[in-house]
């Protein structure tokens, strides 16, 4: 019996003991073909799907290295219906093909005719099919590419996609590493991401995931379409992408609700992308503009529906999808995978953290007791207005002022989901306040004045859940959220994230009104950090606005 | 071997009474049947081992090479030798010599090797034509007699014989030594014949054997096998096809991991069973419905689900209840079962599953005939069960460990072991066999196991001894599991820990066996998240909360989290359980009949105090308010015996003016009058009486032969026949004008009447009607009703209503 590092669950997870000596070792051996689902301190998860089995295969894993593998590494037996279970979910695959015929355009074929049968008598596969050619092939509209691979992995017959991918229109890009130099992580994703021709790179908030992006561009050397989430992002990639590489200004457009370029590099935004002009999504053709040899999806999660279905049908450029948290609250995480491309690579954020590119943060929950007379509104509140009374608590309003108070030498983000309660806030704190009604420029200057030094506190709506690179920023106070979203609560941790020049830990605290929605919705939105490792601790009110001795030993780190 | 004499046995008894002890020992350990019961002397054993029965079970038993030298002597004739045996089987005569020592032993063969019998019922099994060989014509057919001194002539003979006859001769050489064909007596001569056959028969290859059938005799068949008795003859089974070798260790550690989870199964399913057992069919199994559910619990097939359950079953740890609602339920042997060791728990299963008689592959079948197989019926025993098993599994043993076996020859050698006994029923069983041994944890990667292999070791005796003490079946309690299997199976299972850890993410992690007692509790502060090799669980509200009203204290819960954990409880958890327990029991519920409240708190105080009160049992629950379990009324008479004088107050605090005693039930009927007196008649019944006396007079008088009430529907005349409608008519015209009628009515038994009647109701068909005659309201069906007529005009002249 060997002392391995890995326990292998009934359900078809794998527990990992990190303080193992093979951890690290089994970690990678894993990897291939099991998510990593909840990393806490001790033991993480991972999860062994049969998308993950068939993207191992798609790398060139067989069943044989993947049993190998966890009997090799098993502390304990391994039930052999699962190695069963494990060699007949990844035989699945390969069975279809789809490839480019010189004669018939994109087609699929198969080496096994009766699966071939079985799939073609499925209602979702036969209108995305065209003539049968040979019994072992059928053609395939080549717009329909994105779509059958889809329709084929739902059905369990993953199709092997050998149909290669469009160059696009070549352009020198290099990266510029005079004054920086590029992580070791993040070259690993980005060659990731380029050997397996597409996917997604799952890296912590402020891990530098832009770096990824010029990574790629680098080695894509080709014309690229980016997108993401808002005009302040835009000026940030544009601005990073000026001072890592040797794109300069001429060769970076921005196309955005205000100006409409096209250049070699073109950044672009979901909402303008999205935007509909007499009921058809205008710009759209922007994927069709230029011959892209690479889209790049950031903050990938948030991809709205109308570019999730354009992007089916533009399987033959490479995509590369970016983001922090893959926890979609509509299940919709997979479709990403089967559009965009399968993850390519995943950190979790504590390894990040330490290796110290990430800083090192102290959630708190903090607990607020609603006075008597809110308690009774809420009480009889519908239940759809009970999460917002309970949430924008006059209680909170003290507590968010004796934490700023608390960390004087800190740059400070109130961040809150509800107008009234930050506009509230803003006046007692005396802090300017952004949200969806500031214009771009009044944005920017206030971020500046941020980052300058010139503003200490700033009360922000979710217009700052994403993509704000504020270096500065160490003390975020959340007062309110969309409920109970992981990926907000995650995003919002991020903003803080940046290492600090001294080292010092981020402080997110989350104050939340006990007894109430407020408390279960928080619960539910800590679940992802708190299976990336974080470990939240519980605080109550009083403990904060009457500090026992000194002022909160943490505080003073 | 019997030993030699001078002069030879005459019969099996003789050979048997010059057996030796041992040898007769031997025969009987052979054939268990023969003593049972013992026989009176070994004449009554002779001829018992010669009764078709025993015979065929001794054959059943035998292997394929066993069977056909056993064929070979019944083929050679009576009486043979092991000479002429041997040199009629091409095969090693070694091997045909000991193969004729056991048949001989077994008592299928008696007498010596060169005077040598085969056992008359033996015989019997072998069909017309032993060995295919037709019967000897050297005496009645000159012909023959040629071949049979001779017999490369009948080689030479056929060298020019026409490719048809070749075909019928190899046929008949080997497959059927008989053919049949009309007027198979005609004369042929060689120059006169025709069709194949008669160029056979011509040359006495062939003889007629009646007017319709043709035989080969047994000297021309000899003499083309060249001397062979029987053919295509094996000593040896065909050859075990190993796949793939594997590490022997992979294949135990493999197997044990499945050994693992069929445990984990079974407690899964039967923990599911305790909280919600399922129903037993009238029919006595379980449910296809019930079946499904336990699929979904386990998450796996049906197969399996069988399996789980059959095996549960067959262990005793599940069994029907005896309440007229009967259940499926976990027994108390299951409770015993717990306590146990993995290791003993997962031996005592998979003995069970060895020796059951139950077969979990037909469950969920659905025979040709019949309705689907459902789970823990009566249709789902198999006798044979326990020998394919252990027949299967004893075929795998023979493959070197690790060895990754292939289905299809494990199957081809079980079946040279038995051939008798294959049948499309025992393979299906075998091949099931083999992948319920994967289930269980028998065998890995096509392999069995060192366990498994320990396994069919174990004297199967000891356990039928086990059997026997107990009621049918092995107690869970006291089990005598074979120390060997479980040391082989508990170094491969996981270790037994008795610690977690806890994480920030609120769940712990037992990397192992988790001890019963820790798991217990455990289980009862936290959900199960994932079960395994590990075992996940998550704390939440919910549980913890679960765990306090289980009465666990918040320091009890920190208590155990901070003895059980390797790692340091995380703050969040801390807090989890404190912000629980905090709020549990901040709302109190308790029984109360009677409440008493009053401003003055120093009055409840005495009241508290006064020994006069103390049976109502008065709690304080504030300052101004005290409760009792006593009614009300109870607590006021006290109250004012105690000198008091308390007012009843109404739910919404008004006081309650009761007036003295006046007790009154509520609303109630009057009780029912029971009397032997008829009821006082009302004035309309008088008045219908006497209207219908008038009428029933009228009538009489109407009607000349009125003589009797019931007449033949011929005699009645005086109801005019009328048409439906008419009727109709009449009758809603009576209803309106309250008069009464007459009717014609035929009633169910054919009898004719006419009555007057009053009608009362008239719908769907029917008329309700006071009857006067009778005195009664009765009810007449308007299909019956042959005609009616108004009182006043009714008469048998009357013209107004003509009937047709």
């Amino acid at each position: 019996m060997t002392e391995g590092p890995l326990i292998v669950q009934s359900d078809k997870t794998l527990l990992l003991e990190v303080d193992h000596a093979q951890a690290e070792a089994c970690r990678r051996a894993i990897a291939p073909f099991a998510e990593l689902e909840r990393s806490p301190e001790h033991i993480h998860t991972y999860r062994v799907t049969p998308l993950a089995l068939w993207n191992a295969r798609a790398a060139g894993h067989d069943a044989e290295q993947v049993i190998d593998t966890l009997l090799l590494y098993s502390r304990y037996a391994v039930p052999h219906s699962l190695l069963v279970d494990i060699a007949e979910t990844m035989s699945r695959y390969g069975r279809l093909e789809l490839s480019s015929s010189p004669v018939h355009g994109l087609v699929l074929r198969t080496t096994d005719v009766a699966v071939l049968e079985e799939v073609l008598r499925s209602k979702k596969i036969a209108p995305l099919v065209g003539a049968r050619i040979d019994p072992e092939t059928v053609a395939v509209h080549a717009s329909e590419r994105g779509q059958i691979k889809q329709a084929l992995l739902r059905l369990g017959w993953p199709a092997e996609d050998l149909a290669g991918y469009v160059d696009g229109e070549a352009h020198p890009i290099e990266l510029d590493e005079s004054s920086w130099k590029l992580r070791d992580y993040q070259r690993e994703a980005a060659e990731g991401f380029w050997h397996g021709g597409s996917g997604v790179v799952v890296l912590p908030c402020g891990a530098g995931k832009t770096m990824v992006g010029a990574a790629a561009m680098a080695l894509a050397q080709a014309t690229t379409l980016i997108l993401v989430t808002n005009t302040v992002s835009v000026h940030q990639w544009r601005s990073e992408l000026l001072r890592r590489t040797s794109l300069t200004e001429e060769e970076i457009g921005e196309y955005s609700g205000t100006r409409k370029e096209i250049r070699p590099v073109t950044i672009a935004t979901y909402q303008v992308m999205t935007t509909k002009r007499k009921g058809i999504y205008a710009h759209l053709d922007l994927f069709d503009a230029r011959d892209w040899g690479l889209i790049i999806y950031d903050e990938v999660h948030l991809l709205p529906a109308p570019i999730f279905r354009f992007t089916a049908d533009i399987q033959a450029r490479r995509r590369l999808g970016l983001t922090a948290t893959l926890v979609r609250e509509d299940g919709h995480e997979s479709e990403v995978f089967s559009l965009i491309g399968p993850k390519r690579y995943d950190a979790p954020w504590k390894d990040i953290e330490a290796q110290g590119w990430i800083a090192p943060a102290d959630c708190v929950e903090v607990r607020v007791t609603l006075p008597n007379d809110e308690r009774l509104s809420y009480a009889v509140a519908e239940p759809e207005e009970r999460y917002r009374l309970a949430a924008s608590s006059q209680a909170k309003t003290a507590l968010v002022e004796s934490l700023v108070r608390q960390h004087p030498d800190d740059h400070v983000l109130v961040i809150g989901q509800y107008l009234d309660q930050l506009a509230d806030l803003s006046e007692h704190l005396d802090a300017p306040l952004i949200n969806g009604a500031t214009t771009i420029k009044e944005r920017e200057r206030l971020y500046d004045a941020f980052r300058s030094g010139d503003v200490r506190v700033l009360v922000v709506s979710k217009v700052a859940n994403f993509s704000i690179d504020l270096p500065e920023a160490s003390v975020a106070i959340q007062v309110s959220g969309t409920f109970g979203s992981r990926q907000e609560e995650a995003q919002r941790l991020g903003r803080v994230l940046r290492p600090k020049a001294d080292g010092r830990t981020a402080h997110f605290y989350t104050i939340v009104s006990r007894d109430t929605v407020d408390q279960d919705f928080a619960a539910h939105r800590q679940r992802f950090l708190a299976e990336q490792g974080y470990a939240y601790r519980i605080v109550d009110a009083e403990a904060v606005l009457h500090p026992p001795q000194s002022p909160s030993a943490d505080t003073s780190e | 071997m019997a030993r030699m004499r001078r002069d030879r046995p005459r019969s099996l008894a003789e050979d048997l009474r010059r057996r030796s002890d041992d040898e007769l020992g031997a025969l009987l350990r052979a054939r268990p049947d023969l003593v049972n019961p013992v026989p009176a002397d070994l004449s009554a054993l002779s001829s018992r081992a010669t009764t078709t029965s025993s015979v065929t079970r001794a054959l059943d038993h035998l292997d394929r090479f066993h069977l056909q030298v056993c064929e070979a002597v019944a083929a050679a004739g009576d009486p043979t030798s092991h000479a002429a045996i041997q040199q009629g089987i091409d095969a090693d005569p070694d091997l045909v010599e000991a193969a004729l020592v056991r048949l001989h032993s077994l008592g299928l063969l008696w007498g010596d090797p060169n005077d040598l019998h085969l056992v008359r019922g033996a015989h019997d099994t072998m069909g017309a034509w032993p060995g295919g060989l037709g019967p000897a014509c050297a005496e009645s057919r000159r012909g023959v007699r040629v071949y049979a001194e001779n017999p490369a002539a009948v080689a030479e003979t056929l060298t020019d014989a026409p490719q048809a006859v070749r075909e019928i001769v190899e046929r008949m050489v080997w497959e059927s030594p008989e053919g049949t064909i009309a007027r198979a007596d005609r004369p042929v001569t060689i120059e006169t014949a025709r069709s194949p056959i008669e160029w056979l028969l011509a040359r006495d290859l062939l003889v007629p054997r009646s007017n319709d059938t043709v035989v080969m005799p047994r000297e021309v068949a000899l003499a083309l096998r060249s001397g062979q008795l029987v053919r295509d003859v094996h000593t040896q089974p065909p050859a075990l096809v190993v796949k793939r070798e594997h590490d022997a260790a992979l294949v135990d550690r493999t197997a044990a991991g499945s050994a693992f989870e069929f445990l984990h199964l079974v407690e899964a399913l039967l923990e599911s069973w305790s909280a919600a057992p399922p129903a037993v069919l009238r029919s006595g199994g379980l449910g296809v419905r019930d079946l499904a559910r336990c699929v979904m619990t386990l998450n796996r097939d049906i197969p399996t689900a069988a399996l789980v359950l059959e095996v549960a079953y067959a262990t005793g740890l599940i069994a029907k209840n005896t309440d007229t609602d009967a259940v499926w339920a976990p027994t108390p042997a299951y409770d015993a079962w717990l306590t146990r060791p993995d290791a003993e728990r997962w031996t005592l299963l998979v003995l069970h599953w060895l020796n059951m008689t139950r077969a979990p592959s037909v469950v969920g079948q659905q025979p040709a005939s019949g309705t689907r197989t459902n789970a823990l019926s009566d249709d789902a025993e198999s006798p044979v069960a326990p020998d394919v098993r252990r027949a299967t599994l004893d075929v795998l043993r023979e493959s070197a460990p690790g060895s990754s076996v292939d289905t299809d020859s494990v199957l081809a050698v079980a079946q040279w072991r038995r051939p008798r006994r294959v049948s499309a029923v025992r393979l299906d069983l075998c091949r099931s066999v083999l992948t319920e041994a994967a289930i269980v944890g028998l065998t890995a990667l096509g392999g069995l196991s060192t366990t498994g292999r320990a396994l069919i070791d174990v004297d199967e005796h000891d356990l039928n001894r086990a059997d026997a003490r107990g009621d049918g079946r092995i107690s869970p309690g006291r089990a005598p599991v074979p120390p060997e299997v479980v040391a082989s199976i508990e170094r491969l299972l996981p270790k037994p820990v008795d610690h977690v850890l806890l994480q920030g993410d609120l769940t712990a992690v037992a990397p192992g066996a988790l001890d019963a007692q820790v798991a217990r509790e455990l289980s009862s502060i936290a959900d199960i998240d994932s079960t395994g090799g590990a075992t996940v669980y998550r704390f939440s509200e919910g549980s913890i909360r679960r765990g306090i009203d289980a009465g666990f204290s918040a320091t009890d819960i920190h208590h155990f989290l901070s003895t059980h954990s390797t790692t340091p409880v995380p703050q969040a958890l801390e807090y989890l359980v404190d912000d629980v327990a905090r709020r549990h029991g901040s709302l109190r519920v308790g029984v109360a009949s009677a409440y008493i409240r009053c401003d003055d708190e120093t009055l409840l105080s005495t009241l508290l105090s006064e020994p006069k009160l103390a049976g109502l049992r008065l709690t304080r629950l504030s300052a101004s308010v005290l409760v009792s379990t006593s009614p009300p009324d109870f607590v006021i008479e006290r109250l004012v015996d105690a000198g008091l004088a308390p007012a009843a107050e109404s739910m919404d605090g008004a006081v309650v003016v009761r007036p003295r005693t006046a007790f009154r039930t509520p609303p109630r009927p009057r009780p029912p009058r029971l009397t032997t007196e008829p009821p006082t008649p009302t004035g309309a019944l008088i008045n219908a009486a006497v209207r219908a006396l008038r009428a029933g007079e009228d009538a009489s008088a109407a009607r000349p032969d009125s003589t009797s009430d019931d007449v033949t529907a011929e005699t009645v005349s005086t109801v005019p026949r009328a048409s439906v409608g008419d009727t109709v008519d009449l009758i809603d015209a009576a209803l309106i004008s309250e008069e009464p009628i007459w009717i014609g009515y035929v009633d169910s038994a054919g009898i004719a009447s006419e009555r007057v009647v009053e009608p009362l109701r008239f719908e769907g068909g029917f008329l309700t009607a006071y009857d006067h005659r009778s005195g009664e309201v009765r009810t007449f069906a308007l299909a019956r009703v042959t005609g009616a007529s108004a009182i006043a005009t009714a008469s048998p002249t009357s013209t107004k209503r003509k009937s047709r």
